[in-house]
């Protein structure tokens, strides 16, 4: 029973140490690169920054924001398939909880960067403000992640079991403590764990559209004080961007895994995958042209020059190039056209660029509305990254990625044939 | 660096001179015991280690029998908690110059670092030849009596006092900034530990005793280093019986501070003036600075 799994794992081994070395190699480098900004960001404080009072939200509030979208809109497609049932997503469904669980952890070192005081974090889960958004997201993102993780669990259980009695040593340790002692390979333990991942499923949706993402959303639409970000589509427009980004990070994911590993990708998911994501890219476009035009149909002064921020300021490459292009115009036509539509490569193109776009999405909610004076006769703000947000950002998102790797080779992520579909 | 005033020194100097108060209780006629015991338990009450009605409970009695008549009891237990004073500000337009004293005179009251200015006077010029004129608002924390920065604090770290002023627990306060956000006045600033030691020897050693709390200097990542800052109308001299910094030291004396309970208060009846008018009314927040146009 050993011998066979140790084989394909050298096989698989033999065949990418390359790719693997240098992909590695690369993380550590950029972990190392975000160790020194993070270095000079705890010894200087947010000095560190570009932030100022005029300005003091930036980079790391839009990387928290677009890693909780990440995360939502994983989580949310694998409930397609966990909920609804939808057959042909089965194969990224453990990618899509574990991408959810690994997005969280990064969004929630993003906010720990963040903080003034960052030694007091724990005191946002200790004191409960009511009435304050935020204090609810913090209580919310905690429950969200323990869900997640639970829902993992219980997806990967029988195959957790089945690992740790074919390994040895610290990796049969390690199974055992992710299996939680567990031994039950029978078929009815197999249904009892289907029952946890649908109810955990089913508690996520709303905890997923609502407390977290929503809920991110609704932090800054409850803020009267900028007229921009003061609407009811706003928190609608967080939801559809996280499942457009999600469901954009896992079709990349997925074939970039399945190629590294020199396995089949399979075009009928990708091409799902890809029209899932552009349906849900085209409701986003519709909400925020709506919300740009009702904005501005009002000629109202600050509107107005929120808008103008966006489309026309300094940093108006971000909307027109990140948000448009990568985020919105590349990735349709690539999805749609009759030369690209069913080519991988143009999807997994497609996929990444949504990705970068959709972190313009986040950099343009957050700045363009801060740069905007809320009392005219302050002066107008400017915000660009400084070094030590680019390099500890970079070093940050490296870290998720190397995490991710580590689970990704450790952790029985690929779909198995009693998967839950089978037992509708 | 090396401090150059070292206030421990100067509290020793205090000490030396005072007297024994054993020594002094033997001239007068009453029981020296029962003054050191008061004394020491006073200072105790300042401090916050014992309350006001422990002590009153310890003591009254004793108390009564040493000065008989002469002992009016405060009664901390029953005093009844009376309408405290509602703090407010009027502003009137039309006799602020624009010369910033205030803006000064508020940074040096609550020597505020680099980049936190609590008040600001926002100046436009309005009109065109010949009809030109000058709009200047000072702008200090408008004290709302419903603060969206309240609101949304995550840990309760920013509150609103009875008095009035919406408060700041520097101790609580996780520097999310999320208040700085929610503010329509734009009038709160994080404090990034910037220092105008520089420029000013002996910045560090002294830090304004905001909400009558005393911390000392101002050391690397102590708050309120790292907390977000706003005026707090002095409530320091409030409690000394001063107006505000920014209220005495204006020149055209346009700025009026007082008690909006007490309608005859000069800022209640300017209030009422039909020049009165508010910063952002349709928001909502009940700002209790009123400008006069």
């Amino acid at each position: 029973m050993s011998v066979p799994s140790v084989q394909t794992e050298k096989k698989i081994g033999l065949k990418q140490p390359l790719i693997e070395k240098t992909w590695f190699g690369v993380l550590i480098v950029l972990m190392v690169l975000g160790l020194i900004g993070v270095y000079f960001r705890v010894q200087d404080g947010l000095a560190s920054t570009n932030l100022t009072s005029l300005m003091p939200w930036g980079a790391w509030v839009a990387f928290y924001i677009f890693f909780v979208g990440l995360s939502a809109g994983s989580f949310l497609l694998s409930t397609l398939i966990i909920v609804f049932g939808m057959k042909r997503f089965e194969v990224v469904g453990r990618a899509a909880l574990f991408t959810a669980i690994i997005s969280m952890i990064v969004a929630l070192t993003f906010v720990l960067l963040d903080l003034g005081q960052m030694d007091r974090f724990a005191y946002a889960l200790m004191f409960w403000n009511l009435v304050s958004v935020l204090s609810w997201e913090i209580h919310f993102y905690v429950l969200y992640i323990v869900l997640l993780i639970a829902e993992l669990y219980f997806m990967m259980r029988p195959d957790l079991i089945r690992l740790q009695q074919n390994s040895i040593g610290w990796k049969k340790r390690l199974y055992g403590f992710l299996a939680m002692g567990s031994n039950d390979l029978s078929p009815e333990a197999r249904q009892k764990d289907y029952k946890w991942m649908k109810l955990l499923g089913l508690i996520g949706i709303p905890l997923a559209i609502f407390g977290v993402h929503g809920g991110t959303g609704t932090l800054f639409a409850v803020i009267k004080a900028r007229v921009y970000w003061n609407s009811g589509l706003f928190p609608v427009i967080f939801v559809m961007s996280a499942l457009v980004s999600g469901t954009a990070l896992l079709t990349f994911i997925y074939i970039i895994q399945q190629k590294v590993r020199n396995l089949k990708v399979n075009l009928d998911v990708v091409k799902a995958l890809s029209q899932l994501m552009a349906f849900f890219l085209i409701i986003d476009l519709s909400l925020e042209f709506y919300e740009w035009f009702v904005s501005g149909y009002g000629l109202e002064h600050e509107d107005m020059a929120v808008l103008a921020t966006l489309f026309a300021g300094k940093h108006a490459w971000s909307f027109w190039g990140l948000q448009i292009f990568f985020g919105a115009a590349l990735p349709l036509y690539l999805v749609f056209s009759k030369r690209t539509k069913n080519s991988i490569n143009a999807l997994a193109i497609a996929a990444i660029s949504v990705v970068i776009g959709i972190i313009g999405v986040r950099f343009n909610i957050v700045v363009p509305a801060l740069i905007v004076p809320v009392l005219e006769g302050l002066p107008r703000g400017d915000y660009f990254p400084s070094w030590v947000e680019w390099s500890s950002s970079v070093g940050v998102i490296a870290m998720g990625m190397m995490l991710y790797t580590i689970g990704a080779k450790l952790l029985p992520l690929e779909e198995n044939e009693d998967e839950v579909l089978n037992h509708e | 660096m090396k401090k150059l005033l070292n206030l421990k020194e100067f509290d020793k100097m205090i000490d030396s001179q005072l007297k024994d108060p054993v020594s002094v209780m033997k001239d007068s006629a009453y029981d020296t015991a029962l003054a050191v015991s008061t004394g020491i338990d006073a200072q105790k009450v300042l401090a916050g280690k014992i309350t006001q009605e422990e002590f009153h409970n310890k003591y009254n009695t004793d108390l009564k029998i040493e000065f008989g008549d002469k002992y009016l009891s405060a009664m901390a237990a029953e005093q009844k908690k009376s309408d405290g004073p509602r703090w407010g500000m009027v502003i009137d337009l039309a006799k602020c110059v624009g010369c910033d004293t205030c803006t000064v005179s508020c940074k040096a009251e609550n020597r505020t670092p680099p980049g936190v200015s609590y008040n600001v006077v926002l100046k436009k010029e309005i009109g065109a030849f010949p009809d030109v004129g000058k709009v200047n608002m000072p702008r200090p924390c408008m004290q709302c009596d419903k603060p969206p920065c309240a609101q949304v604090c995550p840990v309760r770290a920013t509150y609103k006092l009875d008095n009035g002023i919406v408060a700041i627990d520097y101790d609580r306060c996780i520097g999310c900034r999320y208040c700085i956000v929610a503010c329509p006045y734009g009038a709160r600033s994080f404090d990034f530990g910037e220092s105008y030691e520089d420029e000013m020897i002996g910045f560090n050693d002294l830090t304004a005793p905001e909400y009558g709390f005393d911390r000392e200097d101002r050391e690397k990542g102590k708050s309120p280093q790292g907390n977000v800052r706003k005026c707090n109308f002095c409530m320091h001299r409030l409690e000394r019986g001063e107006e505000p910094a920014c209220v005495e030291t204006c020149i055209g004396d346009a700025r009026f501070f007082g008690d909006f309970n007490n309608p005859n208060s000069i800022v209640a009846k300017l209030a009422n003036s039909p020049r009165a008018f508010r910063l952002k009314e349709e928001l909502g927040t009940e700002p209790r600075v009123v400008y006069l146009r």
